[in-house]
């Protein structure tokens, strides 16, 4: 089991958190019985979708321990690249590219002043996600892009379905699968662990650590361009709003996962996505406004830190020991 | 008679099962500069923080005058008179001088409201400095200071109490120039005029025959030398004799037969590396470990890393199995065939909430992985379980994080790592710091079984390591290489070459 789903803490983890999906769908259920309509279902799944992408490219971040905080604007500036290409009459196949490109442009450019020349990666990352939201203007001084929206096919990529799933979720889970065995089954994922656990370690032991640092940031960059693709699908226009909503979800999902699973991975990030995603559109279907839901699930996100962080861990623990006997603190300050 | 300015009677100090000191008895006379010495882990940096108030002491007795004290934290020594200069003292980078020397008493009746008064406190701190034969700027902030200059701004600052009696100093010269330890040395003679007693931490013998009136020598926790400098001149004793005891010689294996040396494996020359070493050269053969002894602050670790691509050289050549290298990085390094077992294997060696196979795998992920880089990973858990078997790893478990082993297997871990390189140089940085006894025979044993394959070297600041585990030998003594032609030394030629940088004859 524990190699299965790479759960080092055990199988144990992993039913704790099944558990726990089926407490909160049936308290939900409870409270509202269309929740586990397939009506529901399957927003549910289209939503995770967008979250879950840019959760996974967050999730290289956090392995190699470093923040993005840049991603909101990025996927920002690419929805109305793309939007912009789209309504001046370009195919797909050449706007959904461009805005990709942009993504990883973003991404290599956080990349390589984090890592080779050693910027602080949050401050950078509020920097260029502040720049790229605000380059996102310019194509249209604000305006919202519809043009040739309907015609270009994009709105197809929400509506397709593929075995009865939203074209969007089947991708979603596609990319985890393909990101999973990457991360868990190849020597480049491995690097990404080791680069993250201990750097010099990993230096020492000759990985290229800079390389992969900035491979993640890369990352980071092209996830949050699919994610922000499938919202354009789905709203059908391209607003300088967009990919605004993306930055707490894909953190919530980041971190209650690995809270739940007991360290940062592919699985652990699916996990918390989909707890996060069910939340949030319980706490929708229940008619509880977005600025309450949004209190809950950033506060769920403190807590997933909370037991993410081994110092917090070591402090509440150390609390804990002021209730053993005299002789074991003794032995601990040694 | 007068009490002497500080005695300690019997003082014992226990860290979990372990006893950092046993029974240690102690006079400081008045108006004395006396040397502590001891290897790293013998019970010196215990016994001043004890005497400082850092730690309490389990059992024993300490006076200061003849009056017996208890102190129950560093505030308390200093209401005592007795003061501590960290080895790096904490003054505020941004403060001056003066400012450092009366931070936290600025004013004689402070309280919340009192102001700090700057042309007065710098009126003070002057007319302290004038008391000692030294010339500083204090209205300098700390951050433009020299080494020498912030160390005498610790020292008045904890002088500034004006009723110290004792100064304790710990290892104030590390940071030293030569030119600045005169400066330094001329404080402390005043001190000592002045009727304040000094108790001075080094590694540094020369130091001691030169600034000390007494000496005292730890090992293993007990004080198993106490006398007059002029003692030791006198009858000629070897101090580092006393530091280092007798050596340990049954763990080593055997040396290895003359006609089991092989062809050349690495030879190198002339390295050098800015401010580390300088012109190291030596030879190593298949079939025969070649052991470095260095302090530290030798070069020895910067001249494993140099080898390994870690840290830039200057000049010279490094030259492995016929070939010129010049690696820039552990990648290149580890590509070329050398492998480094690095000093602190926590910080530099082992990824520790990742398993064994993790580890063992991680200097050589091509091999640990086939096709599209995809890891091999029954073939994985096979290698590292013959490994783990041959290096008798306890517990045996590879799934488990390293952070779980004892020091001594974790070290095997990283020695499995680098038997999973299969490298053509093994180069061991301190194999065996925090490695049981057990343990540690079993890592000698390896080495010596490496080196039939492969050429070994091992750099270490125990010198009965470096010799005992040896064909031969050379010391690194302040970035010099220290060695006898032939390279065939005893034991304490290598000793004295490595901590008085002098080749003897015996």
């Amino acid at each position: 089991m524990t190699r299965t789903f790479t759960l080092p803490a055990g199988s144990g983890r992993f039913l704790a958190f099944l558990l726990l999906v089926v407490l909160v769908a049936m308290a939900f259920t409870l409270a509202e019985p269309r929740f586990l309509s397939t009506q529901n279902m399957s927003a549910v799944t289209r939503h995770m979708a967008a979250n879950g992408l840019a959760a996974l490219g967050l999730t290289f971040v956090v392995i190699v321990r470093k923040f993005d905080l840049s991603f909101a604007g990025t996927a920002c500036f690419a929805a109305m690249t793309i939007g912009y290409l789209i309504a001046l009459g370009q195919p797909l196949w050449i706007a959904i590219p461009a805005g990709i490109v942009v993504g990883a442009a973003i991404g290599a450019f956080n990349g390589v002043v984090i890592s080779y020349f050693r910027f602080p990666d949050i401050v950078t990352t509020i920097a260029t996600g502040s720049i790229a939201a605000g380059l996102a203007f310019v194509y249209s001084n604000g305006r919202t892009i519809f043009q040739n929206f309907m015609s270009s096919g994009i709105l197809d990529l929400n509506d397709a379905r593929v075995f009865g799933y939203s074209l969007s979720f089947v991708f979603l889970l596609g990319l985890y699968a393909v990101a999973w065995f990457f991360m868990h089954r190849t020597r480049y994922g491995a690097s990404f662990y080791a680069t993250g656990e201990n750097p010099v370690a990993a230096y020492y032991s000759g990985v290229p650590t800079r390389l992969y640092t900035m491979l993640a940031f890369v990352a980071c960059g092209v996830t949050c361009v699919f994610a922000v693709l499938l919202i354009l699908a789905e709203s059908g226009t391209a607003d300088t709003n967009e990919g605004a909503n993306l930055l707490m979800p894909a953190y919530a999902g980041v971190f209650l996962g690995t809270a739940l699973l007991g360290r940062t991975s592919v699985m652990a990030t699916l996990a918390g996505t989909f707890l996060i995603t069910m939340l949030l559109d319980g706490f929708s279907l229940l008619g509880i406004p977005f600025y309450y839901s949004d209190g809950v699930v950033s506060a769920i996100l403190l807590a997933g830190v909370v037991f993410f962080d081994a110092r917090l861990r070591e402090f509440l623990s150390d609390i804990g020991s002021f209730l053993q006997p005299a002789s074991v603190k003794k032995e601990k300050r040694s | 008679m007068t009490a002497p300015a500080l005695r300690a009677r019997a003082i014992s100090k226990r860290f979990g099962p372990v006893n950092a000191l046993s029974d240690v008895d102690f006079v400081l006379e008045t108006g004395e500069v006396h040397a502590l010495l001891g290897v790293n882990g013998a019970g010196k940096s215990t016994f001043i923080k004890i005497l400082s108030g850092v730690y309490r002491k389990d059992e024993g007795s300490i006076e200061v005058g003849g009056e017996a004290i208890d102190c129950r934290d560093p505030k308390e020594a200093i209401r005592h008179g007795i003061a501590t200069v960290q080895q790096h003292p904490e003054l505020v980078a941004d403060f001056t001088g003066y400012e450092n020397i009366f931070l936290g008493r600025e004013s004689a009746r402070s309280g919340l409201f009192s102001r700090i008064e700057r042309t007065d406190l710098s009126r003070r701190a002057n007319a302290l400095l004038k008391r000692f034969p030294v010339d500083i700027d204090l209205s300098k902030t700390v951050a433009e200071m020299s080494a020498v200059e912030r160390e005498i701004v610790a020292i008045l600052q904890a002088l500034a109490g004006d009723h110290i009696r004792v100064l304790i100093l710990d290892e104030p010269t590390s940071t030293l120039t030569e030119v600045e330890k005169t400066v330094l040395f001329r404080l402390i003679d005043t001190l000592r005029h002045g009727g304040i007693s000094v108790l001075y931490i080094t590694h540094r013998l020369e130091e001691v025959m030169e600034i000390a009136d007494r000496l005292s020598v730890f090992r293993g926790g007990r004080m198993v030398a106490s006398m007059p400098v002029a003692d030791v001149k006198a009858k000629n004793l070897s101090l580092a004799e006393l530091m280092l005891g007798e050596a340990l010689e049954h763990v080593f294996p055997a040396r290895a037969e003359t006609d089991a040396i092989g062809e050349m494996v690495l030879a190198v020359r002339g390295l050098t590396a800015a401010g580390a070493f300088s012109n190291i050269g030596f030879e190593l053969r298949r079939g025969e470990i070649l052991g470095i002894f260095g302090l530290v602050g030798s070069g020895a670790d910067e001249l494993a890393k140099a080898l390994f691509g870690a840290i830039p050289i200057e000049g010279g050549s490094v030259v492995l199995k016929g070939h010129t290298i010049a690696p820039r990085s552990p990648r290149e390094a580890l590509k070329a065939g050398i492998f480094l077992v690095p000093g602190d294997r926590r910080v530099e060696g082992l990824a520790l909430t990742e398993t064994s196979i993790f580890n063992i795998t991680l200097a050589n992920l091509k091999r640990a992985s086939g096709a599209a880089g995809i890891l091999k990973r029954a073939g994985n858990r096979t290698a590292s379980g013959e490994f783990a078997a041959r290096l008798a790893l306890s517990p045996p478990n590879l799934s488990m994080p390293v952070s779980g082993f004892s020091g001594g297997n974790q070290q095997k871990i990283v020695v499995a790592k680098g038997l999973f390189a299969e490298a053509d140089v093994y180069i061991f940085v301190e194999p065996t710091v925090g490695v049981d006894i057990g343990a540690r025979a079993k890592l000698y044993g390896l080495m010596r079984e490496l080196s039939r394959t492969a050429g070994v070297i091992v750099l270490s600041s125990d010198c009965d390591e470096a010799h005992g585990i040896a064909d031969r030998t050379f010391a690194l003594y302040k970035g010099r290489q220290i060695a006898s032609s032939d390279g065939l030394q005893t034991r304490n030629q290598l000793l004295m070459a490595g901590i008085m940088g002098e080749l003897h004859r015996d």
